[in-house]
């Protein structure tokens, strides 16, 4: 498949890197030659310096047998102008990056396909509906249900209290006489590379585990973690811009109560105008008295999404201090990430990353039945329905070469969910759920078609 | 600066020759009930036409600018004009002779206050009842435009909020669209008064008392063709009933009446305003409902209380009628409210500050500023818990700017200050206090009725001169929301600038 990313960012070197490991035939356009040296040099790409919205550019690269045309440049402008051009000069289907949520909401009234977009992407409402998807869920971190909650993923972070720490999976095992879950990604205290968990592999303090649970597997998962439940209703969100005020949006509607920071008058004005449900605060974030005052203590959860990174950091350090439970920060920096997960931070947002992950499920959509991916780790989660021809099918689990980076987390059978273990025979009909790492998604793929 | 004097007298030509029209109207209703004073008429109608297109002519040559400045003198002497020529019918049929009477009873039509001075009404020949009555109807004209365009676009007292249609970006000028609303809510109102004179008919007044309560009940006036008021009707209480709901329709606001007619009912139900005002009404008629019921000898009262359909209807229309007359500021009488308990007598008092809807022909302060204040008035207590908090006031479902909240703040302070030196100057002249203080609420609110002497079942003949000229002042400004007519009296205003 042939692939053309226009603009080398964070969001299209990233999604390049993402697709070079399916070996796709990428073009990248930059009119910046740096990030392109950059991305020639560390990814198997063609790269191309222009600007995206200039014919001559996207004839050079060959945009009339083009597959897909992605524009994620920092411009909104130049992102819809480059899709409806690659469009007309015969690309398949494109797909561009804006900021203006207000496209997503109005898209099939405007019709944006018919003048040549098919799918919009905006990093910040991506974030937004991220945050809410985390506050949404109490002790884990991540969530995602399969089959109308027959299996659920669940993640989660190790502490002392787990009865399973320090052992190995096949120790853990154990444990329970009845498995209802099974952990299948792992990422280290203080790293962000993931792992999928073998037989020997051993859990540790710290970790951020995601389990895989059948029915019931959610209540044994907290007893054996030594969780309690809590749920979050005081939020206090810094930083009134794009994805601060689609966040305090999407969450005003529930039980939340939220405080907005804002530093700007005017803006928290507006802010206050259209976010009736929402207390609108006009302060600096940095400021502790003020944050004081307005009982920091006293918040389940503290988003800091304001556009420095540091302030964002910082800001949920103070948080912590105060005996928040739940803080969350945007880091644009990606190379922050190690540093801010290991100073205890508990989730950290990067939009541009959540940008390129977005678009790459919407790539492999239509191959599979259902993707999603593990919160802030580099996995993804597939769901396959087993056909007679399928090379995995009348197969026992133990005998397949899976992958080393993949792992079958359960199985849905006639609407049960089943966590399997290795001498499961797979059936015609079955719906399987794998966890994967990006780069074995072709080889996993594999076993299925 | 230099005002543009020209343009000034072009639109006071306008309106003089206007009030002449009217005033030919009036012989002609003269004419048809040869009440023998057509001629008398039709020559004060003369004299007011011709001063009126020759001063029109004289100013034809004058530029088109208007800026604020000639706004507000406009609006002012617009209405001293027209209360001035407005006598001249009064005097030349010797009705009303004396001039500080007549004008007394003039500014009192045009500013819909609906006060007068005549001890015996109906001895008055019926062209000049009509021209009394058509006084109300022209000043309620008048409103409208006032409320809808003219207010919203000098920045009034928080108005602007309420502008049929915003103003467009040179809120220097007058805005050529102004016309289009005021004629279609000026077909409303018309069809209001056409309605209501239909229906009074038909429930058995004459069509010559219709005709006047219809023009009176639209503009929120109050000058009725009887001494006793609406309470003449008190064996009919159809007619009562068909006035009442003519008095709620005239302080809705108009805007939303034409809401109505386009079918945007719904647009209705989400208005705060009239929920509030609706709301208020029910409360308060239940309230002197009940207490009428229980506590009330309405035996004391001058006025006869005829109870057809039984004490508890009668108490709970007088007290909804009442209730409509004062909210309303229409001022009709059914009953004298004065003697209903002391309770009551404080309770109407109060809700002569209420006023009905903005955009409507009422006076008094208007519900929608009540609502703001008391929003505002909550949320200072959230403000001082939480000192950061941006929380603006909402005025349907949208957040209102600080300013518009000053304004009205700001007008809710003079006018409560107008309200006590108004009340001052009575007791100077020798008012007792339940007088004083009644009369300068009753004018600045354009009720009507007052308390003591002065109350539903009196009138204002005993007043001494100058404090019908007192009265007068109050109600012009009370009319013309304060601003309007007090600017005037800043130097600011006047400064080569």
């Amino acid at each position: 498949m042939k692939i053309i990313i226009a603009g080398a960012g964070e969001v299209g070197f990233h999604l390049a890197k993402l697709l070079s490991y399916e070996s796709q035939e990428i073009t990248l356009i930059d009119s910046k030659k740096d990030s392109l040296i950059n991305a020639d040099s560390h990814l198997d790409i063609k790269v191309i310096k222009g600007d995206a919205t200039s014919i001559s550019i996207l004839n050079e690269s060959r945009v009339q047998s083009t597959a897909l045309f992605i524009a994620v440049t920092s411009s909104e402008t130049t992102n819809i102008t480059a899709c409806v051009l690659a469009k007309q000069l015969g690309a398949k289907q494109t797909i561009a990056r804006i900021s203006n949520t207000e496209f997503i909401d109005m898209k099939e009234e405007v019709g944006f396909t018919r003048f040549g977009i098919d799918e919009l992407i905006s990093p910040e409402s991506l974030a937004a509906s991220e945050i809410e998807l985390l506050l949404n869920q109490s002790v884990f971190n991540d969530t995602y249900a399969f089959e109308d909650g027959a299996l659920t993923m669940l993640g989660l972070n190790l502490s002392r209290t787990a009865k399973f720490v320090g052992k190995s999976i096949k120790e853990a095992a154990k444990l329970m006489p009845e498995i209802h879950f099974i952990p299948i990604a792992i990422q280290r205290f203080g790293s962000h590379l993931t792992i999928i968990p073998r037989g020997d592999t051993i859990l540790k303090e710290g970790d951020r585990v995601v389990f895989m649970t059948s029915e019931g597997g959610d209540e044994e998962l907290c007893k054996l973690t030594g969780k309690v439940r809590t749920d979050i209703k005081n939020v206090m969100i810094l930083g009134g811009g794009r994805i601060g005020y689609k966040t305090t949006q999407g969450l005003s509607d529930n039980k939340f109560n939220i405080k907005l920071i804002e530093k700007d008058k005017i803006k928290a004005f507006e802010l206050a105008d259209d976010l009736p449900n929402a207390l609108v605060l006009h302060g600096d974030g940095r400021n502790v008295e003020l944050l004081e005052e307005e009982n920091i203590q006293d918040m389940d959860a503290f988003i800091s999404v304001t556009g420095n990174s540091e302030t964002n950091i910082m800001s949920c350090l103070v948080a912590k201090s105060k005996g928040v439970k739940k803080t969350v920060a945007l880091v644009e920096n990606i190379d922050y990430f190690e540093l801010s997960h290991s100073i205890g931070i508990d989730t950290i947002i990067n939009k541009k990353l959540l940008a390129a992950n977005s678009i790459f499920r919407y790539i492999r959509k239509g191959e599979v039945v259902a993707m999603t991916r593990l919160n802030s780790m580099n996995a993804e989660l597939l769901e396959f329905i087993v056909k007679p021809t399928s090379k995995i099918c009348n197969q026992l689990i133990k005998n397949l070469n899976f992958p080393k980076s993949a792992i079958i987390g359960g199985i849905i059978r006639n609407g049960d969910g089943i966590i399997a273990l290795g001498d499961f025979k797979i059936s015609s009909g079955d719906r399987i759920v794998v966890c994967c790492l990006p780069q074995s998604i072709k080889k996993v793929e594999r076993f299925f078609f | 600066m230099k005002l543009n004097y020209k343009i000034i007298f072009h639109f006071l030509g306008l309106l003089l020759s206007f009030n002449g029209s009217f005033m030919l109207l009036a012989s002609l209703m003269s004419f048809f009930y040869k009440d023998g004073v057509t001629f008398q008429i039709a020559v004060a109608g003369l004299i007011a036409l011709t001063l009126g297109v020759l001063v029109m002519l004289i100013t034809r040559s004058s530029s088109k600018e208007m800026g604020k400045r000639e706004g507000y003198i406009v609006v002012t002497f617009g209405w001293l004009v027209m209360a001035l020529s407005g006598t001249i019918p009064y005097l030349l049929t010797g009705s009303i002779p004396n001039f500080s009477n007549a004008f007394f009873e003039t500014i009192s039509g045009y500013t819909t206050t609906g006060s007068t001075i005549l001890n015996d009404i109906e001895i008055l020949p019926k062209g000049v009842l009509f021209w009394r009555s058509l006084t109300h109807w022209i000043g309620g004209m008048g409103i409208i435009v006032l409320a809808i365009a003219i207010l919203p676009l000098l920045g009034i007292g928080g108005m602007q909020l309420f502008a049929a249609e915003a103003p467009g970006p040179s809120a220097d000028k007058l805005h050529p669209r102004i016309t289009d609303t005021a004629k279609r809510l000026w077909l409303i109102y018309f069809g209001y008064t056409a309605a209501e004179t239909i229906l009074l008919s038909l429930a058995g007044m004459s069509f010559f008392d219709a005709i006047n309560h219809s023009m009176s009940t639209l503009s929120t006036g109050g000058f009725s063709t009887k001494n006793t008021s609406l309470a003449f009707w008190n064996e009919h209480p159809i007619i009562q009933y068909i006035v009442m709901m003519f008095m709620f329709l005239a302080g809705t606001n108009f805007v939303l009446s034409y809401f109505a007619f386009k079918g945007k009912v719904q647009k209705i139900f989400q208005d705060e305003e009239f929920n509030l005002y609706f709301r208020f009404i029910l409360i308060f008629t239940f309230i002197a409902g009940v207490i009428i019921y229980l506590y009330t000898d309405t035996n004391i009262s001058s006025v006869a209380h005829p109870m057809v359909w039984g004490l508890a209807e009668s108490s709970f229309r007088h007290a909804l009628f009442q209730v409509l007359a004062i909210v309303t500021t229409t001022g009709f009488v059914s009953a004298d409210f004065t003697l209903w308990t002391p309770f009551l007598l404080v309770f109407f008092f109060g809700i002569m500050f209420l006023g009905g809807s903005s955009g409507s022909t009422s006076g008094g302060v208007k519900v929608v500023r009540h609502l703001l204040m008391i929003k505002n008035g909550f949320l200072e207590f959230k403000r001082t818990l939480h000192p950061n908090a941006i929380l603006p006031v909402r005025y349907n479902k949208k957040a209102i700017s600080e300013k518009i909240v000053f304004n009205v703040l700001a007008f809710f302070i003079l006018y409560m200050l107008s309200f006590i030196i108004g009340a001052l100057g009575f007791s100077m002249i020798g008012l007792d206090f339940e007088s004083a203080i009644g009369v300068a609420a009753s004018s600045l609110g354009n009720v009507g009725p007052a308390l003591g002497d002065f109350g539903p079942t009196a009138n204002f003949y005993s007043m001494p001169t100058i404090g019908k000229w007192w009265c007068s002042f109050l109600m012009l400004i009370g009319r013309l929301e304060l601003f309007t007519v007090l600017i005037l009296f800043t130097p600011f205003f006047w400064r080569n600038r």
